[in-house]
């Protein structure tokens, strides 16, 4: 039986909304004991959230439950000196921190390398800011939507001589967290070899920079402003999203060589087409992709969107229907991968949730209660009485 | 490399386009050395793909390559051939990980799916980037950055205030790309930080549009609780934020938490409707969006970006600029944070780049090193390391294996 990745390995986490939790369960994942350290005096928004329609409160939003399983949790007040002094001893014993909290916040409760680096020498602290932690817009506010559009990726995004448009999806907090999986494996391999810990500071807005180059090096290498294409590409035709029968069902295709453009054609049942010096090879293609667009329409209209895709890359060409949640969860190829999977809260109920996408070596725990693991971290790990753990309850520094 | 984490670890990739290429990438920006192989002659697609340095083309003057391959060393290697498959052998054996992007059914063609390696080299790490993954139904289908997004289902809810009549979209450029390499490079990372620990292998299987639909998790709730299917055309489930014009582009604005809305109707010079009871908590700014919006952007468009951006920000109003390449490239954060660099290429010279989104304050630092020429490592590797003689070097490039 092959061991997790981070067996052995222990990790505080300060995090709440999104970027710092998720990268605290793909940790868990991997295998690591992930301690979320959190307290009443500031709840972590998400455990607040409550749907819209159903306006559940209660100590688990469900989003909340999306982006913590895995972890424990331990209620520490930080804004008590003894607060602080009980993250210290957790630092001693664990190999790495990591937040995504304000640096100036957790600065002003006493929280900085230095301090920390005093506690325990190898420590790495994985530090998750919008900004990082140098220069002018460093204590500026980014929340994921905001990030997507600082890091430069909104601009480029939406319909072809349309303006800069959003998704309800945004890249910004599940690429911090990637990154966070990339710094945090090599500083720890680092330690092993050097006995050196690190600070690392990681900018969600220029994560989210690092995913769109074209961009920039456009702009670099030709001057100009890169425009917004929808689902064109630069220079392949057809390529994009065609109706098909039902209401708001949709195939994307994307052609990429004379090969494929010759298939499609025959599938279509309009093999003189291929011969069309108005699409007969790539440039005309392109050049004529609106009317290319519309005769491909012609011919998706008469199908399902699955349809089109099975008929489509059984000779070789890239097609996939433009799935909504509810066609995701219920795609055989999903099912036969076990994506989707069902997980029962304690408390929230049964539920589903998306698997990252990396196969389980260990099994997941649901996302924990306020304090579900206080026993085992301040008694067990830290080895405080019972009696100690109720004074600090009382006081409101275990809070 | 820009940090030096991980001196020592020695990766080979053959990758093409995205996904393989950044993943690799990322692990050499820290110290890895990569060697990427690409096809004798044609070398990797991407070398082809705009934009180019002043609009002409050249297999060395493509953003997306250059980009993508920067700190690797370069070979040329014909898999197809028997040759080329023992040399390949022969470079793993001191290899700590491959990364390929192959579909399943071409791997194993080729020779180079996790099984074959395996054999030889019992405790390597095989990162395979995949459209759909090594197993299912769908897993010898075709992808490209199209199909994750919209198999994936971020195309569906993509972009809001749309509606049915207006086709889902994808992300910009190939954004999807490369956070499947993104998430590709942490996961290689953990296996060769565990191989470090106690020698175990591991075969990656990374999918594009698993790693798609990984964005959009956090919206199953809204599904399996109320039913609700996030869609384009379905402004309910959603975060209150708006891209709203200005006088030279674009900002972001959210309806936020009061204390914030206050203090944006401040920067604003707090106009009287800002008392309408009508925008009075988040909830309600957003339910009267329709007639909040344009009295905002009656200001907005008398202001540039980085006016409202800055102005707002200091008050503690979490605007967003909507940020160009142009905008970013003269941003004094970015700046102050070094994110771009100048990287000096043999042949193109001097540009540009988007550099690490994180820094490393105990790692030696480094220049990086500019994406190698095709085949430009030939020599230092199949020679240096190898042992083969500069004769064997001219037959191996006669016969078409390099």
């Amino acid at each position: 039986m092959e061991k997790p990745f981070l067996e052995g390995i222990r990790v505080i986490a300060l995090t709440h909304a999104a970027a710092g939790p998720l990268m605290g369960a793909m940790l868990a994942d991997f295998g690591a004991e992930v301690i979320k350290v959190e307290s009443n005096s500031r709840l972590d928004e998400l455990r607040k959230y409550p749907l819209l329609s159903k306006g559940q409160q209660g100590p688990n939003g469900p989003v909340f439950n999306c982006v913590n399983y895995g972890v424990k949790s331990c209620t520490i007040n930080l804004k008590q000196p003894r607060g602080l002094a009980l993250l210290k001893e957790l630092i001693k014993i664990s190999d790495a921190l990591i937040d995504n909290f304000s640096p100036r916040g957790l600065a002003q409760l006493g929280i900085d390398y230095p301090m920390l680096q005093a506690i325990k020498s190898d420590i790495i602290w994985v530090s998750i800011s919008g900004f990082g932690t140098v220069g002018p817009e460093k204590d500026y506010v980014a929340y994921a939507p905001t990030a997507d559009a600082i890091g430069g990726l909104s601009a480029s995004f939406g319909y072809p001589g349309g303006e800069p448009a959003q998704s309800y999806i945004y890249v910004g907090d599940p690429v911090a967290a990637m990154y966070g999986i990339v710094a945090l494996a090599s500083t720890l391999r680092y330690r092993n070899k050097t006995g050196k810990g690190q600070f690392v500071d990681l900018a969600l807005t220029e994560g989210v920079s690092t995913l769109i180059p074209e961009s920039f090096m456009e702009y670099v290498m030709t001057g100009r402003s890169r425009s917004r294409m929808g689902n064109r590409d630069e220079t392949m035709a057809p390529h994009g999203c065609y109706p098909c029968q039902g209401e708001d069902k949709w195939v994307a295709i994307a052609v990429g060589n004379e090969r494929e453009w010759e298939a499609l054609c025959q599938v279509m049942g309009q093999v003189e087409l291929a011969q069309d010096e108005r699409f007969s090879d790539q440039y005309a293609r392109w050049k004529n992709q609106e009317e290319l667009d519309r005769i491909v329409a012609g011919w998706t209209r008469g199908y399902t969107h699955y349809e089109v895709m099975h008929r489509l890359q059984s000779v070789g060409v890239a097609a996939a229907p433009s799935l909504n949640l509810k066609e995701f969860i219920e795609d055989p190829h999903v099912h036969a991968q076990g994506i989707i999977m069902q997980q029962d809260h304690p408390e929230a109920g049964r539920t589903l949730i998306l698997r990252p996408p990396w196969a389980l070596s260990a099994p997941r725990t649901p996302a924990p209660l306020l304090g579900q693991h206080n026993d085992y971290v301040l008694k067990e790990l830290l080895g405080l009485s019972d009696e100690a753990v109720a004074q600090l309850s009382e006081e409101k520094v275990v809070y | 490399m820009f940090f030096n984490l991980l001196d020592g670890v020695k990766v080979v990739e053959y990758g093409e386009f995205v996904t393989a290429p950044f993943c690799a990438r990322i692990l050499a920006d820290l110290g890895v050395e990569v060697i990427k192989i690409e096809d004798p002659g044609r070398g990797d697609p991407s070398r082809r793909r705009e934009p180019f340095l002043d609009d002409i083309p050249g297999d060395n003057r493509s953003g997306m390559f250059l980009y993508a391959n920067m700190n690797k060393l370069g070979i040329t290697l014909n898999l197809k051939t028997a040759t080329g498959k023992q040399i390949l052998a022969e470079l793993l054996r001191s290899a700590d990980a491959f990364v390929e992007n192959q579909l399943p059914r071409k791997a194993e063609e080729l020779g180079i799916s996790y099984h074959d390696i395996r054999e030889g080299h019992p405790g390597i790490v095989v990162t395979s980037i995949t459209p759909f993954g090594q197993t299912g139904p769908y897993k010898d289908y075709k992808g490209g950055e199209l199909i994750p997004a919209h198999m994936g289902g971020i195309g569906y809810t993509s972009t809001m205030d749309s509606n049915v009549s207006q086709e889902p979209i994808k992300l910009p450029g190939q954004v999807l790309g490369f956070q499947a390499g993104l998430w590709a490079a942490g996961v290689t990372a953990m296996a060769l930080y565990r191989q470090s620990v106690n020698e175990q292998g591991e075969h990656i299987d990374v999918s594009e549009y698993h790693t798609a639909a990984f964005n959009i998790g956090s919206k199953l709730p809204w599904y399996v609780l109320e039913g609700v299917i996030p869609s384009r055309t379905n402004r309910a489930a959603v975060a209150p934020f708006h891209i709203v014009p200005c006088k030279d582009g674009h900002v972001i604005i959210a309806f936020m938490q009061n204390a914030q809305w206050k203090g944006l109707l401040q920067v604003m010079g707090n106009p009287e409707w800002g008392d309408n009871e009508l925008f009075g908590d988040p909830r309600s700014r957003g339910e009267y969006w329709d007639a909040l919006r344009p009295l905002l952007v009656e200001w907005t468009m008398q202001q540039g970006t980085e006016e409202i951006y800055h102005s707002c920000q200091k008050n503690h109003v979490p605007v967003g600029a909507v940020q160009t390449a142009e905008g970013a490239l003269s941003s004094q954060q970015r700046a102050a944070r070094g994110f771009f660099v100048d990287v000096e290429h043999p042949e193109t010279g001097t540009l540009r780049y988007p550099g690490l989104p994180y820094s490393f304050s105990g790692a030696p630092s480094e220049t990086p090193r500019p994406a190698p020429l095709l085949g430009q490592h030939n020599e230092e590797v199949f020679c240096g390391r190898l042992g083969y003689s500069k004769r064997d070097l001219a037959r191996l490039r006669q016969a078409n294996i390099i």
